[in-house]
């Protein structure tokens, strides 16, 4: 197996590990109104980083077909889980392209989903879950 | 005089003192008898007897000097703790580095293995925890979030993240109380058996759970053994009883490892909850985005 297949391979693994734990444990809530078993993405500009318990949300202005934009929602993890792992409230800022992978929610009139990865134009990308605990003393 | 230092231990109020004592081989009732009179073994018995009829006036005195310093000969708990949240282990191992062991399935009487068929038949998608209502015994400690130890003369105190929950466990030789209102963590009593702190903790709420979906009696007890297994890790076994609900105690373990630098945080749930559950079991989510940039993000 090639360097990249493993690495994506493990990666998928210990989502799917965090997945299964984030409906006993990781989130507040069950994860009923989303499509855990596929993962989607949409590229838009940063309108706001909501840095609140239980969960961060961030709000997307995603261009959509008849040259509108749509406002997309992204609910994450806490900022109390997300502030020992790397993130700050500044993470994202309004403004900031970028590029989301998401489970979808599984209304189609609803935009948005959980927040799973988002990566910038220059490639840095910002992840919920880091496989193994990222928790770190700092 | 190693009876006199045995019953000093056992009055000073300091933890442990009782279970040095006994782990001496110290009776009481033999130091009693020896150097009392009746009329003093009388008093001993009586004084003895009034904090169990009166438990819920227990009244914890003022803790001295070495009450506070007896704390020191404790095993460090203090601090802030966390359950590591992980992955596949990188050295293969498939438990991987999660503080979570693989938990044993609950084994149920038929009565309450029907109830648990009827609520999964109803199909509800999510909890009241959706709708912030935290968590109650033993759920609460297994919260992906840190818990702080407090150690005080005569009680230890966890600080919980989630939901910025608090338990309170006496050790201040206080008995449990004849029938403890209900509540989510129940009534905590605790005492030191060597380094190893073991809380029983009794009468829960109807609105808890022993796991995320089975209900429990009133006649629900938990046991909790508390101890360090290397200076910056816990070991946390959990017993939980109920015979009308539990065929075998249901046993589960968690560790916790230190973090020196952290402090907890606040957790408002309603802070900005956007999910919900009805009283159908129907789980929602509110999408409204936030009308003012400068008013809800702090």
């Amino acid at each position: 197996m090639n360097r990249a297949l493993r690495q994506a391979v493990l990666a998928m693994l210990a989502l799917g590990i965090f997945v299964s734990a984030a409906n006993i444990a990781i989130a507040h809530h069950g994860y009923a109104v989303f499509n855990t078993s596929t993962q989607a993405t949409v590229s838009g500009t940063v309108k706001q980083f909501v840095w609140m318990n239980p969960h961060t949300w961030l709000w997307l202005n995603v261009q959509n077909s008849q040259g509108g934009v749509d406002v997309w929602g992204f609910e994450g993890m806490s900022p109390n889980f997300l502030g020992r792992r790397g993130w700050t409230r500044t993470s994202l800022k309004p403004g900031d392209q970028v590029t989301i992978t998401f489970y979808p929610f599984k209304s189609p009139s609803q935009k948005g989903g959980a927040f799973l990865t988002a990566k910038r134009p220059n490639g840095e990308e910002l992840k919920m879950f880091l496989g193994d605990d990222a928790a770190t003393d700092k | 005089m190693k009876e006199y230092d045995a019953i000093q231990e056992w009055f000073s109020g300091t933890p442990g003192g009782r279970g040095a004592a006994i782990r001496r081989g110290f009776s009481l009732m033999d130091f009693a008898q020896k150097y009392l009179g009746t009329f003093a073994l009388a008093a001993l018995v009586s004084v003895a007897l009034v904090p169990a009829t009166a438990a819920q006036g227990f009244k914890r005195p003022a803790p001295t000097a070495a009450d506070w310093s007896a704390l020191a000969k404790l095993p460090d708990f203090t601090g802030v703790w966390e359950v590591p949240m992980g992955g596949p282990s990188r050295s293969g191992g498939s438990r991987g580095t999660s503080g979570f062991p693989p938990q044993p399935r609950l084994s149920l009487t038929p009565e309450y293995a029907a109830k648990v068929k009827a609520l999964e038949a109803k199909h509800a998608e999510d909890t009241g925890s959706a709708n912030c209502l935290p968590p109650g015994m033993p759920g609460i400690m297994g919260e992906p979030y840190p818990m702080e130890f407090l150690l005080t003369p005569g009680q230890v105190t966890i600080v919980i993240e989630a939901f910025s929950m608090v338990r309170h466990i006496y050790t201040d030789g206080r008995p449990m109380p004849a029938d403890p209102d209900p509540s989510f963590f129940g009534t905590s009593i605790g005492h030191w058996d060597g380094d190893t702190l073991v809380v029983e903790s009794e009468s829960f709420s109807p609105l808890t759970t022993i796991d995320q979906r089975t209900p429990h009696s009133d006649k629900m007890k938990i046991l909790e053994r508390f101890q360090l297994t290397d200076p910056d890790t816990m070991s946390i076994e959990t017993t939980v009883t109920d015979p009308e609900a539990l065929t075998e105690p249901y046993v589960t373990h968690r560790i916790l490892k230190r973090h020196r630098s952290w402090t907890i945080d606040e957790y408002i749930c309603e802070e900005n909850n956007r999910n919900s559950v009805d009283a159908n079991g129907k789980a929602g989510i509110d999408l409204t985005p936030p009308q003012s940039p400068d008013s809800s993000s702090k």
